[in-house]
């Protein structure tokens, strides 16, 4: 009995698991092995080059700066995103009336492609025939009427997290608002009979309740902020931006091993990028841990 | 067809086997070609004749024969182009089925099909495989990577392979023996005399010719005839009466005096800063500067030109909105009337054709040199497009250069000029071919300058150098430096490319 059972497992396991390792687990190894090598990516020939590649990256004025950029990107795009997404999953969790058309309109954003969203925001952002040009202009704003929104080394940063937002908000949402209305409501009921108002009840009671969503969802968005590259590389036709204004690690690694076939030394951006990534979910995972809660 | 005799098939079978330039001979070509009606084996005519030439040999005990080689024998009334006495089969090849990867960009892959049937025809057995898309740099990564690289690629447009990484890699042929073959259809003349002079000069890297630019173009200035025959503006002939003309163009505020393809910003930094370079510094300054010298972007020269550059942005010459835009965006601000200049190659008016209005008459003219400019002051700016490399690791080297050489022919560039509207680098490709204004201001640019071409080799030898410049061009364009810290961050890129040991250097001389 017992050894049918496992076959049974086996043969349903074997093909995932086989697909996970050529996939997924190879890749990962060969990269860490690609990272510590020269390799232009046009031969089968592979350089050991030692810590090289390592030394190279740190004294990399351009690792530096889209790293800085990474996290110029990480705290608007927590921050406001979280707001947002709280106030409008609070406002919507109550029972307004319209709120179900509210709901599925902010979450559409999701439902595109983050490709396609850049697109689209490409043009908002054109200086001649873009919408957000044309409306300052129209207000009067005249100097902001052919303004290149992602030519200028100012404001293309800006105006790519704003479509990261843009995007995220509506997600973010709706996953409290499912966190929220999974909170009994006779805390609520409790609260109230004690006097407590609807701020002390929104501080008191609703967001520590959902305290493991919210660490969840800092978590999700740092990793998001740590990757921006869809965004990136279609906002700024995968130049990095004016001036490199808005070049991230993804990008950053992307054209080195694409545009300038430095494979190895781009291998180790990403390794080092995992290694950001890993550190920055652990933080978030270990700063919000406390027991679970029960309701 | 004519009945042929045994012996004479037998002797152009030997003649096949052994020395081309005897194969090549008119009666071995007029025998050759009817070989399939007497042997009646198969339609295809090379496999014939190298088939039955091992035949013959096999009863004959002739071993002179068995090289499994042919002659491009046809008959030339089917070909639909002519083949130059001697020029038939300089490689000796065998049949065998070529393999090429094409970029297909603006200009299509129509006219690398056409080469491609070409051949087939001259080759009867030969398949030549297109195949073709873009970002063929995804395509060849993986068959690079592999060790099975096609035998001819057309290594352009965004998302190729960086050439220099591919030299650097030992990963391309020297195309030596294809520049000293005979030209497919030039006759008397090889492959190297048949092209435009300095077509071809960027793509040496010391010293070798390691690509070969199918398309010939100009680069430089372009603007409405039309626009300025209605105006009656004359095209300035300095770049001292280019301040004044666009000055006076900002002034009226009619139309802004320039646009430039800001997100890419390779065009201005081609197409003015390093005119203006040549023409304060001479050609000297140009090669010293692609020899990464220590201290050339403090050269006073440089820094003139600079500076004259940066009256882009300081003096408002270019249209609003300019660094918000790619290349279609402001070739499109071009075309409606908003700019007066655009800086662009001769692949605008293909480019662009969707919207290009029937009496604009795009032209194109040199960057206004200095009235008191070192350089030469007809010096243009020509050379070459879509530059076709042969993989040194290919099945067929030999097959991948046979195939540029009918790509290089006139036959080929006459294609071109009608059905692409753009100009192929061999020499008289426009003869009887329909040309527009634009691609006569092309030629005539190249046939005044005489030869003397402004070339640069960063792009295509230090592609993380270049990257840099255009970055600091964004940065000068759009006032975020001024032109001392332009050459201060282009002196350290260099001076860093030049001490980086995972960069291959070149040099060249002139």
């Amino acid at each position: 009995m017992k050894y049918g059972q496992n076959r049974f497992i086996i043969g349903f396991l074997a093909i995932p698991l086989l697909l996970y390792f050529v996939f997924v687990i190879l890749p990962f190894g060969s990269s860490m092995l690609i990272a510590f090598t020269r390799w232009r990516g046009v031969s089968p020939d592979i350089t050991f080059t030692g810590l090289s590649n390592l030394n190279k990256l740190l004294g990399d004025d351009l690792f530096w700066a889209a790293l800085t950029h990474n996290f110029e990107v990480l705290v608007p795009l927590v921050l406001i995103t979280l707001c947002m997404a709280l106030f409008f999953g609070a406002l919507f969790a109550r029972g307004l009336r319209g709120q179900g058309f509210f709901r599925v309109t902010f979450f559409f954003p999701q439902v595109l492609s983050a490709a396609v969203v850049a697109v689209l925001f490409g043009y908002v952002y054109h200086p001649t025939i873009g919408i957000l040009s044309s409306l300052l202009g129209a207000l009067g704003f005249k100097s902001l009427a052919a303004f290149p929104w992602l030519g200028d080394t100012g404001t293309v940063l800006p105006a790519v997290i704003f479509v990261a937002i843009w995007q995220a908000v509506g997600f973010y949402m709706v996953l409290f608002i499912a966190s929220m209305q999974s909170i009994p409501t006779e805390y609520y009921e409790a609260a109230k009979l004690d006097g407590a108002n609807e701020w002390a009840i929104f501080w008191r009671i609703t967001l520590p309740l959902m305290r493991d969503t919210l660490r969840t969802a800092i978590v999700f968005l740092m990793i998001g902020a740590m990757d921006m590259f869809v965004y990136i590389s279609i906002l700024t036709n995968e130049t990095g931006g004016p001036g490199r204004a808005a070049e991230v690690l993804s990008s950053y690694l992307y054209g080195e091993a694409f545009r300038r076939q430095n494979f190895g030394y781009a291998t180790m951006l990403a390794v080092v990028l995992m290694i950001i990534v890993l550190a920055l979910s652990m933080i978030g995972l270990r700063a919000g841990s406390q027991e679970s809660l029960e309701y | 067809m004519k009945k042929i005799s045994r012996r004479d098939f037998l002797r152009t079978s030997i003649l096949a086997g052994g020395a081309a330039a005897l194969a090549a001979c008119a009666p071995a070509v007029a025998t050759a070609t009817s070989a399939p009606a007497a042997t009646a084996t198969t339609a295809a005519a090379v496999a014939t004749a190298t088939k039955a030439a091992t035949a013959v040999s096999a009863a004959t005990a002739t071993t002179a024969v068995s090289a499994a080689t042919a002659t491009a024998a046809a008959p030339a009334a089917n070909l639909g182009f002519t083949i130059a006495p001697g020029a038939e089969n300089p490689f000796k090849l065998a049949t065998t089925n070529v393999d090429g990867v094409f970029f297909a960009g603006g200009y299509g892959d129509d006219y690398i099909k056409n080469a491609a049937s070409m051949m087939e025809k001259a080759y009867p057995g030969m398949k030549v495989g297109v195949q073709s898309g873009q970002r063929i740099g995804d395509i060849l990564r993986p068959r690079f990577v592999g060790g099975n690289p096609p035998d001819v690629i057309d290594n352009s447009g965004a998302g190729n392979l960086d050439m220099a990484a591919l030299v650097a890699d030992g990963q391309v042929a020297d195309l030596a023996d294809l520049m000293k073959a005979p030209s497919l259809d030039t006759p008397g003349k090889t492959v190297a005399q048949s092209l435009i002079a300095g077509s071809q000069d960027d793509q040496l890297y010391n010293g070798k010719q390691l690509a070969i630019n199918f398309v010939f173009t100009g680069y430089g200035i372009c603007y409405s005839k039309a626009m300025f025959a209605k105006n009656s503006w004359k095209y300035p002939a300095t770049w001292e009466e280019m301040i004044t003309f666009c000055d006076q163009l900002k002034k009226d505020g009619k139309i802004a005096p320039w646009t430039h393809q800001a997100k890419y910003p390779y065009y201005i930094q081609n197409m003015v800063l390093f005119p203006l370079i040549y023409s304060a510094g001479g050609n000297d300054l140009l090669v010293k500067i692609d020899n990464l010298e220590p201290n050339v972007w403090k050269d006073p020269a440089v820094l003139r030109a600079v500076e004259n550059y940066y009256m882009l942005y300081d003096k408002g010459w270019l249209l609003e909105g300019t660094a918000g835009l790619d290349h279609t965006g402001s070739q499109a601000e071009f075309y409606k009337g908003k700019a007066a200049f655009i800086p662009c190659g001769g692949w605008l008016e293909n480019e662009m054709k969707t919207i290009l209005p029937a009496d604009f008459e795009t032209t194109m003219a040199i960057c206004p040199p200095f009235k008191d400019g070192k350089g030469d002051p007809k010096a243009a700016q020509t050379g070459g497009g879509e530059p076709f490399i042969v993989p040194t690791k290919a099945k067929n080297v030999k097959h991948g250069m046979e195939y540029l050489r009918f790509l290089m022919s006139k036959a080929e560039a006459k294609y071109f000029a009608e059905n692409v509207l753009s100009i192929s680098a061999v020499q008289g490709g426009l003869e009887g071919a329909k040309a527009s204004t634009f691609m006569k201001a092309q030629v005539e640019m190249a046939n005044t300058a005489a030869g003397s071409v402004i070339i640069q080799h960063i792009g295509t030898w230090y592609t993380a150098m270049w990257t840099e410049m255009e970055v600091q061009t964004t940065n000068l364009l759009t006032g975020k430096i001024k032109p001392p810290e332009f050459c201060d961050a282009l002196q350290k890129a260099a001076d860093k490319t030049a001490k980086d040991p995972d960069i291959k250097k070149y040099k060249r001389d002139k």
